[in-house]
């Protein structure tokens, strides 16, 4: 049985992040904005919160560290995404290209202050932020061994922000015209719909989640910060297609790709698992594969936002 | 068509994560060869590339009508990358510091060999006597430059001169430096076994030479120690393919540690920062590489360490000296104190100082011979008598 709870606990590291990131791209391709940028945005969110976690080192630890850490990580998010907002709403760019620059820039210019303030690029962090087991709950039989022990304080805001999403976005009046500007703007604004408002508060929001999930992606998996995500925005780009843009597929599809990833990764550590032989390449390709066969089946009937990517234009028809 | 602008968008953002995937991993492969590369042994000390700024601009007030005797040509790093560059850095420093001679580095443009002889030619006419050229990348430079500028002379790591069809020449004004990094994977496996440690694991980076190296003796070491102790030994052993820190190192690592392996021989650069988190959440031990890697983790029981700037430092007084060994190869090996293992902050129980010692007088000495050819990098080619290697693809 502890194979399984240790394959579900690494999943979760894969899942969290690639979860909080996807939803992060729903809010924002949702209100008719394409966020390519999700790969730079993560680079800087871990990295002004990672540099945090470095300063405070010695004199803060554990869970309020990592809460302000979290705090930092969603406003560096937020302020990045500004740039692609204004490029993307006010100055009608391409999406994909703003999005673009903002992955080339975040990575550069991570490394770049990172040499600046310290004289290396790597920042270490000392991680005193994992839960060996959470009290009481941690004790439950099965769901406790499954869900409450060797985690994070993240797992738990990940599920959190899945089911705020999933209200704000079907639930409430911001949700609705958020999903009618990425739908039809012209019409949400003849509705009488403020389309930027929303759409700046559609990338903002993935901006923040963005952040959150570069942070919640390094804290396990490392003990330094080398300025890269490992292309996990773009996974998360993926899984959001995957969920066809619906926050509990999105959910499904994370905990498929972070079940796949896990397996890959771990198979060899895994006795019965490693008897099959199935070499890793193949465990490693099955979520792309997924990807493409989901989108061939569905591209016809494609759930994406239809305003998505297009700049809206107030005189258009 | 809004659909199919859109395929195409997302299309391209799959492709673009791969190549994001890739690039960083391609970056790195290009000199996937260098086993320099490997070098990137993280973070330490962090004052110390400060200090090397601070002397840089020192060194540049220095500019007298000589112009700059040391000169360092960097690879694709800086000095400040905690590997091959800085290690050389250091050595060069520590001797021009002591004995007042001028230095400086020079940055190449590009990773090209055409743009390493530009810089190398720039730094001889900054009055360069002595140019250092750290990393695998400078074989081919060296080979052309040493024709060239055959009153300057030049210390090469990690690799021989050649050009580009590999014909192998050494003129006598360049000093190739080698390790034997088989030496300090040995001690640190024999180490292990000794101390206590039956399931051990080995994740290097990319398969090229001086990580296989490392590999190599790292299984035989353990094989050695377990014939004496008449233990069984079980290694898992893996080439991630990168030398970064990822969720998938991370995870693999989890579940060596999560099936019962005690240490991971963490070797590829900050393929050793995954290790070390998964030790840190199993409870478990790390064996660092290249530098002393104590200060980065408490689960680093110890590290195979290679004595980049001694290497350099020995071979630029020997040139000072009039005794430069240009011509040959040099190889750092145990008998000239090259490689060996931090015992101060090592963290064994039962292996003693007097081990360490009685072994490294063996391998010093050559009575110890380990297979460390890297044709095949699977370990498939040892013979072991009492070690169990599992290779992960």
């Amino acid at each position: 049985m502890s194979v399984i709870y240790f394959i579900f606990q690494q999943t979760m590291f894969f899942a969290i992040p690639l979860l909080i990131v996807a939803l992060g791209g729903m809010f924002s391709e949702r209100s008719g904005v394409v966020n390519i940028a999700l790969e730079g945005i993560m680079t800087m969110g871990a990295f002004t919160s990672i540099l945090f976690l470095n300063l405070t080192g010695g004199v803060m630890s554990g869970q309020g560290q990592l809460l302000i850490a979290i705090v930092i990580a969603m406003i560096t998010g937020v302020v990045f995404s500004l740039f692609h907002a204004y490029a993307a709403i006010n100055m009608k760019a391409d999406q994909t290209i703003s999005g673009t620059a903002l992955n080339m820039f975040a990575p550069a210019f991570a490394i770049f202050v990172a040499r600046i303030i310290q004289g290396v690029q790597q920042i270490q962090f000392s991680n005193t932020f994992r839960i060996e087991s959470v009290p009481v709950l941690g004790s439950i039989p099965v769901i406790g061994d499954l869900l409450f022990q060797n985690t994070y304080i993240t797992t738990y805001i990940g599920i959190a922000i899945l089911i705020v999403s999933t209200i704000v976005l079907y639930r409430t009046r911001f949700g609705l015209r958020l999903r009618a500007c990425g739908e039809h703007p012209q019409a949400a604004d003849a509705a009488g719909v403020n389309v930027y408002r929303m759409q700046y508060a559609g990338v903002i929001i993935s901006g923040a989640l963005a952040g959150l999930g570069g942070l919640v992606f390094v804290v396990p998996t490392s003990t330094n910060f080398n300025a890269t995500v490992s292309g996990y925005g773009f996974l998360a780009l993926a899984v959001l297609i995957f969920g066809q843009w619906k926050p509990v597929r999105i959910m499904w599809a994370s905990l498929f790709f972070g079940l796949t990833k896990a397996i890959a990764s771990a198979y060899s550590g895994i006795p019965f698992l490693n008897n099959f032989g199935i070499p890793s390449y193949l465990y490693k390709m099955i979520p792309y594969i997924a990807t493409l066969i989901v989108l061939i089946f569905t591209s016809k009937n494609s759930q994406a936002p239809r305003a998505s990517g297009v700049p809206y234009d107030k005189g258009a028809r | 068509m809004k659909n199919k602008i859109l395929s195409a968008v997302l299309c391209i953002s799959m492709a673009a994560a791969m190549l994001t995937g890739c690039g960083s991993a391609a970056q790195e492969a290009a000199p996937s060869a260098e086993p320099a590369q490997e070098e990137e042994a993280p973070a330490q000390e962090e004052a110390q590339p400060e200090a090397a700024e601070e002397e840089q601009t020192t060194a540049s007030e220095a500019n007298e009508e000589g112009g700059y005797e040391l000169a360092l040509v960097t690879d694709l790093g800086t000095i400040d990358d905690k590997s091959f560059n800085q290690g050389a850095w250091e050595g060069m420093e520590k001797y021009a510091k002591e004995n007042n001679i001028s230095y400086k580095y020079y940055q190449p443009q590009e990773g090209t060999t055409d743009s390493y002889i530009e810089t190398i030619g720039l730094a001889i006419e900054g009055g360069a006597k002595l140019v250092v050229c750290p990393g695998f990348l400078f074989e081919e430079p060296v080979y052309a430059v040493q024709d060239q500028y055959p009153d300057v002379h030049f210390i090469l790591l990690d690799g021989e001169p050649h050009d580009a069809d590999y014909n192998y020449k050494t003129n006598d004004n360049v000093m190739p430096i080698l390790f034997q990094e088989d030496q300090a994977g040995y001690l640190a496996g024999y180490a292990l076994v000794k101390d206590g440690y039956t399931k051990l694991g080995f994740m290097g980076g990319m398969a090229v030479p001086a990580v296989i190296r490392y590999g190599y003796g790292f299984v035989q070491g353990a094989d050695a120690a377990a014939q004496e102790d008449g233990v069984d030994v079980e290694i898992m052993y893996n080439y991630t393919g990168a030398f970064a820190a990822t969720p998938e190192a991370q995870a693999m690592a989890a579940s060596w540690y999560q099936n019962g392996t005690e240490v991971v021989f963490g070797c590829g650069g900050a393929v050793g920062n995954s290790v070390m988190a998964a030790a840190e959440e199993a409870g478990a031990k790390v064996v660092g590489v290249d530098v002393d890697q104590s200060s980065e983790s408490d689960t680093v029981i110890t590290s195979a360490m290679k004595q980049l700037s001694v290497s350099v430092y020995d071979g630029v007084k020997a040139f000072y000296d009039g005794s430069f060994p240009g011509g040959a190869t040099t190889v750092f090996t145990a008998a000239n104190d090259g490689v060996g293992l931090p015992m101060e902050s090592s963290k064994f129980e039962k292996f003693t100082q007097a081990d360490y010692d009685a072994l490294y007088q063996k391998l010093s000495g050559g009575e110890i011979t380990i297979q460390n050819g890297t044709d095949d990098s699977t370990t498939a080619d040892l013979t072991l008598a009492k070690v169990k290697v599992q290779y992960v693809e």
